[in-house]
Order: structure tokens, then C-alpha cells, then sequence
């Protein structure tokens, strides 16, 4: 690959190719329909037909998909500095809050990253872990015996309260959790694909969005205030990391850009999880061949510790490839974009400033040449087993960019099914079939209704 | 034999597991790149740490520590 530090010139952009273009392209829309009927496949088309690099129109919008582990480590490494995120997130914009984030000037942005990231440090993560297991045994306190619920509806709800918890601390979490619910439904409610085209339109959606920001910025400014005036509390959740965090001049960030951020994180973690949550539930009860070296583990860890810690979820490798294989055959996240910012000569091929950039991890992840019979769970496949195969299984991105709630992520899932597996066996209450990807929104999830029916073992 | 340690800073986003587990071979510290980022305190650990290291290696969530034979 060209590292060239400067623009190419005309004469080195006429002697290189272009992208080969995906068929089926429609006057004015391009390729938007398809794309809207299944994404996933969509993409897996673009690239069985074209190969590495797959040139299609989204309405106008030229998106370059990249394929492969070579051309998905260029785009989440080592094109970085060509390419920005920003520019392709614009929809979040009035979601996050004005200058936050993808609206911030870029060094204002990467201090606020830090400071998300600095919630999810190692000190955090350990309260972080007894909030979640806390709020597991609450959930499943009255079970009883056997039942049957949509398991979507229950980690949707789950997963909303612990975020709430570990993000805003236990006093929000238990006094204002419906009026958290109900605002960010309405947040959430804001980024249906018009807002990918205008986020500013006049629109009843739009309109209970930014009175729902609003809201939620009076809420949490309160909360600020009365920490402000009683520095010696201390917290442990992720409100207190961000209200303390600093910029270079030492300046701390504003009540809008601490609203901002934990609207960021709740939109980056929730529905990944709860939907990652919900399917490991589904592959658990389709699959109960793999249970027993996951039970046997778990026996393990309560006969010598008793209870689940920050430290013990850690060394539980049979549950963690369960859980990876999960995240291999339904990423949450199942396309990646980037807006090219300064032309690209990758291998010979010119993938000019302005163009969209994107990968597909759901595409990555049935690619046969790294994943055999792709479609079939098997959670004893390799995954890291050499450098092509790390950039052939991304299920939280990579590089510098990758989602640095992988850990937090993780270690929820985990805590939550060592929770639940000893206690309680699950079975599919509908046809296996019935339960598919659905992709109809922004994050990948199991198809409604999702229902399993549980029995105490 | 001593330790030997690689990182790979590409990856290190400051999660600082690293610190957690061995204060004595690792620190984190701010960096003008933005993400805090993770350096060596000593090059070449004794081998009484190689447990302790190696558990910061295993725990890292981005993979940047290689631990090999000096």
C-alpha cells in the first residue's frame, strides 16, 4: 500500500483503477432498497460479486465496502488518518448534544473520548462488576420455579438498568429509572434512517428528541450540582469520572458535554448488550451439547470462591468462547463506516476524498476461508489463531478505534450467565428457525417475539 | 531468564488492567494522542514477575502485551 504522507497528484490518480461497482444500481437511489431490505446480505452480495473492494450508491452517497482481513486492518488501522468517523456519524449529532463528540473540534473530541474511556478503567470496572451482579440476583429473584418469557423484552430491560446504574449511580438508578427509560426511548426514537439524511428536519420525532436531550441535561445537571456540594462522597460510577475529567487548559467539561457522554455510552452499550444477551440465551437453549463444559467451569468457580467477582469472571475461557462465538455470528454492529478524507491508493486502486468507506463484520465473520461452515455454532473454533485471523473476526471493531467498552461488555455478559446457567436450564418455546437476525434497526438482534421457557435445574 | 515485554501501542487505549495487575513492569500515563497509554517501567522484568505479568498480558482487553523469554 502507497504511504504516501501528501494528496496524490492527477497524474498518479489517472494511472490507478477504480472500485469495481456492485449491479443493480437504480436511477436516484442507487442501491438504498436493497440495502434496506437486508443490509447483511446486501453486503455479502457486494462482495461476493466484486471482490475486495465493492463500490455502491446509497442515494447518491458512494460507499466503498472493504473485504477481507488485509483491507479491514487498513481501515480500522493503518488508513486511520485518511479517515474520519465524524463526518459519517453526523445523525448523532443532536443526539449527543452540540459540541460533543463527532460535533467537538478534534482535539476537544479526543479528550472527551479519554474521559469515557478513563470510566471504564480498571478501578471502575471492579464496582462496576458488584453493581451487575447485584442487579442480575434482583432480576432473577422472582423466577420461581419454571416460566416463559421474551428474553429480548428482559435484557432490554436488564441491561437499561444496569447501565443506569454503573453510568448515573444507585440513587438515580432506583428512584428516576422510568423517566430515564422514557427520555431515552425518545433519543432512541430520533435516529430512524431519515435522521442519516437530515437530523434537523421539522419533524414530531426530531421535536421529542431535542425536548427529551433537554430533559435528561436538567436531570443529570442536578445530580452535578448536588455532587458539587458534597465533594467528599465518593461514587464509583461513571458520573463521577466524567464530571472530574479536565481538558489541557485544566478546565472541567461542561453539564451539556457530561450529558452528552452519557448519552454516548448508553447508545454505544445498550442495545449491543441486550441484544448479544438475548442471543447467547437463544445459542444456550439451541445448543444445550455445549452447556456441560460451561456448567463444569462454573461449578468450579462457586466450589472454590463461592461468588462471582471482578476477578474470577475473568478465568471462565468455555463460557467466553460461547459468548465469542455469539458476537461471530450475530455482531452486534454489523456495518462500520468511515468518510474518506484525503484520497486513498490502496494496492492500485483509487478511493477518492469524499467517498464512504465501509466494513461488515457480519460479511467478515462467514467469510468460509477463516470460518468453515460458517453458519453452524460452534464455539471450539478458532478465532485468534493467527494476525489474519484477528482481522478476519472483529465483532468490536479494532485498532485505535476499537469499541473500548469491550471489556465492560464482556464481563456483563459473563456475570450475567454464570448467573443464570447453574441455576436454571432453557429450551426454545417456537420453532429453532423462527429465531433470526433482525436488522431492521441500527443494532443487530434476535426477531420477536424472542421466547425461551426456563426451568430450574 | 528475564522477561522480555513488546506492546503494541497501536492498540492501548489506557484501560490500565496492565497497572492493576503488575505496578512494578507497568504505568499509564497521558499522552498527546489522546488515549492514556501504557509504558514500561522496567525492560527487562526479573522472572519472580513473570506470573503477575503475565496475567496483565492475558487480561489486557486489546491485546497489547507480548511476553516472550529475554
Amino acid at each position: 500500500m502507497s504511504e504516501t504522507a501528501s494528496a496524490l497528484s492527477d497524474s498518479e490518480k489517472a494511472a490507478l483503477k477504480l472500485p469495481p461497482k456492485v449491479s443493480g444500481e437504480k436511477p436516484d437511489s442507487g442501491h438504498m432498497e436493497e440495502f434496506g431490505v437486508n443490509f447483511a446480505r446486501f453486503l455479502m452480495r457486494c462482495n461476493a460479486e466484486c471482490g475486495e473492494l465493492a463500490e455502491y450508491n446509497m442515494a447518491g452517497q458512494q460507499t466503498v465496502l472493504m473485504s477481507g482481513p488485509a483491507a479491514q486492518e487498513a481501515f480500522l488501522k493503518t488508513l486511520d488518518k485518511k479517515l474520519s468517523r465524524a463526518a459519517a456519524y453526523q445523525a448523532m449529532v443532536p443526539v449527543f448534544g452540540e459540541g460533543v463528540i463527532f460535533d467537538a473540534p478534534p482535539e476537544r473530541m479526543k479528550t472527551q473520548l479519554k474521559i469515557q474511556v478513563d470510566a471504564l478503567r480498571y478501578q471502575n470496572m471492579k464496582a462496576y462488576a458488584a453493581v451487575i451482579a447485584q442487579e442480575v440476583q434482583d432480576w432473577i429473584a422472582g423466577w420461581g420455579d419454571e416460566g416463559e418469557m421474551d428474553f429480548l423484552d428482559e435484557f432490554i430491560q436488564l441491561t437499561l438498568h444496569t447501565a443506569c446504574h454503573c453510568l448515573l449511580g444507585a440513587d438515580f438508578r432506583y428512584k428516576m429509572t422510568d423517566e430515564f427509560k422514557s427520555l431515552y426511548h425518545d433519543l432512541e426514537r430520533g435516529l430512524q434512517a431519515i435522521a442519516f439524511v437530515d437530523p434537523y428536519m421539522q419533524q414530531p420525532i426530531f421535536e421529542a428528541r431535542d425536548k427529551a436531550r433537554a430533559r435528561l441535561q436538567t436531570l443529570i445537571s442536578e445530580i452535578i450540582a448536588e455532587r458539587r456540594a458534597n465533594p467528599e462522597r465518593e461514587y464509583g460510577d461513571a458520573l463521577e469520572t466524567f464530571m472530574s475529567g479536565t481538558y489541557a487548559d485544566g478546565s472541567l467539561l461542561s453539564d451539556n458535554e457530561v450529558t452528552g457522554l452519557v448519552i454516548a455510552t448508553m447508545f454505544a452499550g445498550h442495545h449491543t448488550s441486550s441484544g448479544t444477551a438475548a442471543w447467547t440465551a437463544v445459542e444456550f437453549a439451541r445448543n444445550p451439547q455445549y452447556t456441560g463444559a460451561v456448567l463444569q467451569e462454573l461449578e468450579e468457580l462457586y466450589a472454590r470462591d463461592g461468588e462471582l467477582t471482578f476477578e474470577n469472571l475473568r478465568d471462565l475461557p468455555q463460557l467466553e468462547a460461547f459468548i465469542e462465538e455469539v458476537l461471530r455470528l450475530h455482531p452486534p454492529l454489523v456495518l462500520l463506516m468511515r468518510r474518506v478524507i484525503e484520497d486513498i491508493d490502496y494496492n492500485g486502486t483509487l478511493i477518492e476524498a469524499g467517498k464512504t468507506v465501509a466494513i461488515s463484520t457480519y460479511g467478515s465473520h462467514r467469510n468460509p476461508t477463516y470460518f468453515p461452515d460458517p453458519e453452524r455454532f460452534d464455539p471450539q473454533r478458532p478465532k485468534a489463531s493467527s494476525a489474519d485471523m484477528m482481522w478476519a473476526y472483529i465483532p468490536f471493531g479494532g485498532g485505535p478505534h476499537k469499541c473500548a467498552g469491550n471489556a465492560f461488555a464482556l464481563m456483563q455478559l459473563k456475570s450475567i450467565f454464570a448467573a443464570l446457567l447453574p441455576k436454571y436450564t432453557f429450551e426454545l418455546v417456537d420453532a429453532p428457525e423462527t429465531y433470526e437476525d433482525d436488522l431492521s434497526a441500527m443494532v443487530l438482534k434476535p426477531s420477536s417475539p424472542c421466547r425461551l421457557r426456563y426451568r430450574r435445574r | 531468564m528475564a522477561l522480555k515485554i513488546t506492546l503494541d501501542l497501536d492498540l492501548c487505549q489506557g484501560h490500565s488492567v496492565c497497572l492493576g495487575e503488575c505496578p512494578e513492569v507497568f504505568d499509564v500515563v497521558e499522552s498527546d494522542e489522546g488515549y492514556p497509554q501504557v509504558i514500561l517501567l522496567q525492560e527487562a522484568p526479573p522472572p519472580e514477575l513473570r506470573e503477575k505479568v503475565e496475567k496483565a498480558a492475558r487480561y489486557c482487553p486489546n491485546h497489547v502485551i507480548t511476553v516472550t523469554e529475554a
